[in-house]
């Protein structure tokens, strides 16, 4: 499984890219998030994908003339500076932030889709995204 | 059961067994457990004490500072601590630096509350100052460091800490809210809310029969003590606050720490924990009860209203907010505190070992808090102007029929530049501006229902014009239509209405 961020520029945002590439290879995408305009789209995909066929399947977005870029680590959190207060538990998209049962902060990596709410929601600047 | 108020201990016999080390002291949620399993009657002939605490943002909080004299002297009267702004209507060197003051460089990031924290876990602060130089203290201008062991004093004086309970939030607008309530998501997007609930002090003895003036606490990480009730005391509805004050020198950065609300300003969170001595049936049952049995409204913060008049759409209990999901109609939204939990039990525990171990004795009150006070809103005189005191009332519309180019000639010969678009109704569908017509031309297009946004901000005629104009400025927009309850134009207000009110006096305030 690999997280990826897909940006489109104006010349290929119309194009029917991703569904051409799901199947080409037959491999599932899903889309976590997505922002598309006139001008410019932007998606943070999950595929179920390693080694060369995720290579194969990050080339024939590149070859359409999207840009790609593997998300690599999502969040970092500074555990000596969280408090546990919960502030970026309900605005967080995907659950990836929620309490343990002695009420500390858990973080689960696979879910985070790094769309940085959390960073600003934090209230002690606990959450960073490298 | 007997009379509730029937003594079952003094605060002196209290003390008598904290010194012999055999009191018994629970936490909050271990004497909630205990009434659970053994019932009330037992836990309250059993339990002395029980511990209390809570974690959380608490704007009202600041501390007293003195300085010590330079020499040659300064009155300062202007001061900053990391280039945040310290209230100086004090004597030469004595300054009050609150938690909400932001930096004058780092804004949002870095405010009082920073420097609060900054000095607990001693760190060098930069104190600078300015004056207009007297005879008896000459010197105009100071620029050093300082730590909290080379001032004098450095006394947390907090004005308003340990709400009792407190409205959650929610916001039924379609944008992304930044507030104290933290980040509320569009559309009942999330729930937040704050305070321990079964383990927050005021919730434990709510008729303030052990709690008054000079009621020692934690504070801080040290040693505190209630010096009265906290401002916008409201008691009676459930609410009430308190006023602490504690030696700053004492205290652990742990327990006070500054923080930022995104978009909205810096405050403390500070740490209070409350020993209720169990002297009677009835702050035994109070002193028990659980999250399920303390419950709050969920405002929609989505109203730009006074916070009493934001719109409540639900009463829930902390139980169910602190479960993580909070049903709202049959939609099951997320739901997260902004107080920490875990930090509340630490405080509670921290309390219940300093009394085990003999060092922290209780308190009588020597004055107990007010049980009902009144919480008025601000009398403002005048009047607020409102969007029906300057909206054009003869809009000029369109239908989404049209033709651009008629539609272009009628901007023209109107001088405007906006054009709310209408159905047979007179419901408004859309909207057309100068900068809609550029593109008509740019891309070819002839009627009006191809060019127009959909999408429109409105106001209503009885919205003040101060919000409105946040909302304009927000959406980068410059005119809004006026629409009634049933979506019909009656009226428009554009920036040009608003500067031209401005331009003649009077603000967007009616005198």
């Amino acid at each position: 499984m690999a997280k990826v961020k897909l940006i489109y520029s104006h010349r290929v945002v119309d194009k029917p890219i991703l569904a051409n590439v799901v199947l080409r290879t037959g491999v599932l995408i899903n889309i976590l998030e997505a922002k598309v305009n006139a001008q410019k789209g932007e998606l943070i995909v999950s595929i179920s994908a390693e080694g060369e066929k995720l290579k194969e399947i990050l080339n024939l977005f590149r070859e359409e003339g999207v840009e790609v870029q593997e998300l690599a680590e999502t969040l970092r959190i500074d555990w000596e500076r969280c408090i546990a207060c919960g502030a970026c538990i309900s605005p967080c998209p995907t659950g990836a932030l929620k309490f343990k049962e002695d009420w500390s902060l858990e973080f689960e990596e696979d879910k985070c889709i790094g769309c940085r709410i959390c960073v600003t929601t934090c209230p002690v600047k606990a959450i960073n995204i490298p | 059961m007997g009379d509730e108020g029937e003594r079952l201990r003094t605060i002196n016999e209290i003390n008598e067994k904290i010194k012999r080390g055999d009191v018994v002291v629970l936490t909050a949620e271990e004497m909630i457990k205990l009434v659970e399993s053994s019932g009330l009657e037992v836990a309250a002939k059993e339990v002395d004490v029980v511990t209390t605490g809570t974690f959380g943002a608490m704007c009202s909080s600041g501390v007293f500072l003195n300085f010590g004299h330079s020499d040659p002297p300064i009155r300062m009267t202007k001061c900053w601590l990391n280039d945040v702004p310290v209230y100086k209507g004090l004597a030469a060197v004595d300054g009050y630096l609150g938690a909400t003051a932001m930096s004058e460089t780092r804004g949002f990031d870095y405010g009082g509350g920073h420097v609060i924290e900054d000095l607990v876990s001693g760190k060098e602060v930069v104190l600078r100052a300015e004056s207009y130089g007297t005879d008896c203290y000459p010197r105009k201008y100071i620029e050093t460091t300082i730590t909290l062991e080379d001032i004098n004093q450095a006394i947390l004086v907090n004005p308003r800490n340990c709400y009792q309970r407190y409205d959650a939030a929610t916001n039924s607008s379609d944008r992304v809210l930044y507030t104290y309530m933290g980040t509320l998501l569009p559309n009942y997007g999330n729930i937040t809310f704050s305070g321990a609930g079964q383990l927050n002090p005021l919730c434990k003895d709510p008729n303030y029969e052990t709690i008054g003036i000079g009621t020692r606490i934690f504070l801080g990480g040290g040693i505190g003590y209630i010096i009265g009730e906290g401002t916008q005391h409201s008691p009676g509805a459930g609410y009430g606050t308190l006023m602490v004050k504690g030696d700053l020198k004492q205290m652990n950065s742990r327990y006070l720490r500054g923080a930022s609300f995104h978009r909205y300003g810096t405050t403390l969170y500070v740490g209070v924990g409350l020993p209720i001595p169990i002297i009677n049936m009835r702050v035994a049952r109070t002193a028990a009860l659980r999250d399920d049995e303390i419950f709050v409204n969920i405002r929609d913060y989505a109203v730009p209203s006074r916070p009493d008049l934001r719109p409540v759409v639900k009463r829930v209990s902390y139980a169910e907010l602190r479960s993580g999901k909070v049903y709202l109609g049959d939609k099951s939204v997320p739901s997260s505190s902004l107080s920490s939990y875990k930090i509340a039990r630490e405080i509670a525990e921290t309390l219940k070992k300093w009394i085990q171990e003999g060092i922290f004795l209780l308190t009588e009150p020597l004055e107990p808090l007010p049980r009902e006070r009144e919480f008025k809103p601000l009398k403002v005189k005048g009047r607020e102007l409102y969007v029906k005191d300057i909206m054009k009332r003869d809009v000029v519309t369109a239908r989404p029929g049209e033709d651009v180019k008629e539609i272009a000639a009628r901007l023209v010969e109107k001088g405007i530049d906006h054009l709310p678009i209408v159905d047979e109704e007179g419901k408004l569908i859309g909207i057309v501006t100068s900068w809609d017509l550029a593109k008509a031309v740019a891309y070819d297009k002839r009627r009006v229902e191809e060019i127009m946004t959909r999408k429109v901000i409105t106001a209503f005629e009885n919205e003040p014009v101060d919000v409105v104009v946040r909302r304009m400025s927000q959406y980068n927009i410059s005119g809004v239509p006026v629409v009634d309850r049933m979506n019909r134009v009656i009226g428009i207000l554009t920036t040009d209405d608003i500067s031209r009110r401005v331009v003649e006096g009077g603000g967007v305030w009616q005198r």
